[in-house]
């Protein structure tokens, strides 16, 4: 049976559910690389180049880690998810340039993904992928369908039940809601740095144990992020726009105390969509927003004074309110 | 009388401040922290140990700056406080209409936003120092004249030069380069000032609306030239508190007095002799799984008081039990 890998960095956390059921209904056997950790960083730092985002290296030190364990790697290259909304170049030449910097990685297996080309170019591409393990278009494009039923299901779970990917994909315990939450806060940011625990420093946990509710942008009604969007940039130009701008917007007006942003040092997309959405509080005035730059260098000290910060600023915040 | 000590431990210097039962400042301590911050912690005890006018109790001891759980565990703190909202609260205590904090210390920087009486906003350096007290500090050497002649010198340019203030290493090149050119060495010092403060409000200030009144404090506040810079580039008057070395120290001693009055409880302040006890740090790699975190750790006679460092609570726990 051909095993195929998956490294757990960039859209794992979106696509994971689809891209296991794609595989799965085609015969192949899925592994996940393991969770980040300092190895797989310095793996990664040590081969991407210096201009190159946390994220991406971050990945190259996963694909790094599935040496060994896999006869192909999955790296799909998304350049577009809707109709003249794009992806950020390091998302459009990721299979190339995985390439590159992990010579030694097992075969590639990639895909592009431009539904901006048209339905039957993304067709093509789904049917070009699959004929690799299947010659029977039928198989494939049940397997296609199936993998698109799951990731509607997957959506649709953490959006009604309010859960994060990391509680559906690694049945991470499920909120308890009789504990007692003093906070909601909103935490905004592209999953692969909101839920990757060794990059944020534990942002989650820390803010968990510290009595905060944390609602992420999974568990926005679409409509919501949709309105949000409209109301703040118009139409998105930015794939994931959505999950920054969208879930933005929508938590400062919405179930929450204050929304933390969660940036990649040195990412255009990020640098423009996190502007939008402080400017976008700062003309609200309620609700307070945070944003955190993560690089590889980022000190956890720093990252905890500010959220003390934070914190300590909505709570004396609320006093005065309410004693005023 | 009930005497309340905040410490501000930060990365180049180490504060104290004693307030009484009515806020009004008893004592005031300024300290190099050398990279020592249990010696330098221990002796400013001591310090003030000796300075404490008879019959004076202390009632709470908070601690604050970036090695605030340090200083906390070997005095006993009652409050560990970050350096923002401790700055903040010293700022609205000496300056109840305060809309805008600026501080400058050692190696970070901060604005605090303040409307109304409550921080509403904040920003603070990320990975750069090139606006902190140590960039001055290196020029200052380079240029061959003391910290302390740094403000009154280059409050007396005329024409200062512009330099490039974005990277301390740029800075220096750009410096060099007007040495060699032949600039008058007041002009290029307060080049300096204004390059920092142009750092300053293109980094840490950046979308940040900066209204008057404006307090400034930190250490950097000693040096009139980034005083004088500062008022030019804000188009408006800055203040500067009289202990605005301290704010961080007075402002969690603020914020201990309120906390103590308001659980009623005794202090946890372990007492001046912890001056005279000889702690023992060290560290070593958690093997427990592949991030092989540094812990560093803090004893006593053998016995461990606390660890950190690591990336999850194993060490952390272990150290409380």
């Amino acid at each position: 049976m051909v095993t195929i890998g998956i490294p757990r960095a960039l859209l794992y956390y979106q696509y994971y559910p689809m891209w296991l059921t794609f595989f799965q209904e085609l015969g192949a056997q899925v592994v996940v690389s393991p969770p980040t950790n300092r190895a797989t960083l310095a793996e990664g730092v040590s081969r991407a180049v210096a201009e190159t985002c946390l994220p991406v290296k971050v990945f190259c030190g996963h694909v790094v880690s599935l040496i060994g364990a896999c006869d192909y790697v999955f790296v799909p290259a998304i350049r577009s998810m809707a109709y003249k909304v794009h992806n950020c170049s390091k998302f459009l030449g990721l299979p190339d340039l995985t390439r590159a910097v992990v010579p030694e990685s097992p075969p590639i297996l990639e895909v592009e993904i431009d539904v901006d080309q048209g339905k039957r170019a993304l067709y093509q591409a789904i049917y070009s992928l699959g004929r690799r393990f299947s010659c029977n278009p039928l198989k494939v494009k049940r397997a296609a369908q199936s993998a698109w039923q799951a990731h509607q299901d997957y959506v649709a779970r953490m959006r009604s039940q309010g859960l994060t990917p990391l509680q559906v994909l690694e049945g991470q315990s499920i909120r308890d809601e009789t504990r007692g939450y003093h906070l909601s806060l909103a935490v905004i940011g592209h999953p692969y740095l909101v839920y990757d625990s060794f990059v944020n420093h534990r942002l989650l946990e820390r803010l968990d144990r510290g009595g905060v509710k944390v609602y992420t942008p999974e568990m926005v009604p679409q409509a919501g992020l949709d309105e949000a969007m409209a109301q703040i940039v118009g139409q998105a130009y930015w794939t994931y726009e959505a999950e920054v701008v969208g879930a933005g917007g929508y938590y400062l007006e919405n179930q929450v105390a204050g929304v933390i942003g969660v940036a990649a040092f040195g990412c255009g997309p990020d640098s423009l969509m996190f502007e939008m959405v402080e400017r976008r509080a700062k003309k609200l005035r309620g609700c307070s927003f945070m944003s955190l730059m993560l690089d590889e260098h980022t000190a956890e000290a720093g990252l905890v004074t500010r959220l003390e910060a934070f914190l300590d600023m909505i709570q004396r915040r609320r006093q005065v309110t309410a004693c005023g | 009388m009930k005497v309340y000590l905040g410490i501000d431990v930060g990365s180049v210097t180490t504060k104290f401040a004693l307030l009484d039962e009515r806020d009004e400042l008893v004592d005031t301590l300024y300290l190099r922290t050398q990279g020592k911050p249990i010696a330098m912690v221990q002796q400013g005890l001591a310090e003030i140990a000796r300075r404490l006018p008879p019959g004076m109790e202390i009632a709470g001891v908070g601690t604050t700056g970036s090695a605030r759980y340090l200083a906390g565990v070997i005095v006993g703190a009652d409050l560990v406080k970050n350096e923002i909202t401790s700055h903040a609260v010293a700022a609205l205590h000496i300056l109840p209409q305060v809309q805008t904090v600026v501080e400058i210390g050692g190696q970070d920087s901060k604005v605090i936003i303040i409307r109304q009486g409550v921080v509403t906003d904040f920003g603070m350096n990320t990975v750069c120092a090139a606006g902190t007290g140590s960039f001055l500090d290196h020029q200052a050497l380079r240029l061959g004249i003391s910290i302390e002649e740094f403000g009154p010198r280059a409050l007396e340019s005329r024409t200062p030069v512009r330099i490039a203030g974005r990277c301390t290493v740029f800075a220096e090149s750009d410096m060099v380069h007007k040495q060699q050119m032949g600039h008058r060495t007041e002009d290029i010092l307060y080049g300096l000032c204004q390059a920092l403060v142009r750092n300053y409000l293109n980094n840490v200030a950046l979308g940040k609306e900066l209204l008057p009144p404006v307090v400034f404090q930190g250490g950097v506040a000693f040096n009139q030239g980034i005083v004088r810079a500062l008022e030019e580039s804000l188009e408006t008057q800055v203040v500067v508190p009289p202990h605005h070395e301290v704010m961080g120290a007075i402002g969690v001693a603020l914020l201990v007095h309120e906390e103590m009055s308001a659980t009623g409880e005794p202090s946890r302040f372990q007492g001046f002799q912890v001056s005279q006890i000889q702690y023992h740090t060290s560290s070593f790699e958690c093997k427990a799984c592949p991030n092989l975190c540094e812990i560093a750790q803090l004893s006593l006679n053998g016995k461990v008081l606390a660890r950190w460092g690591g990336r999850c609570d194993l060490w952390e726990r272990t150290s409380t039990s």
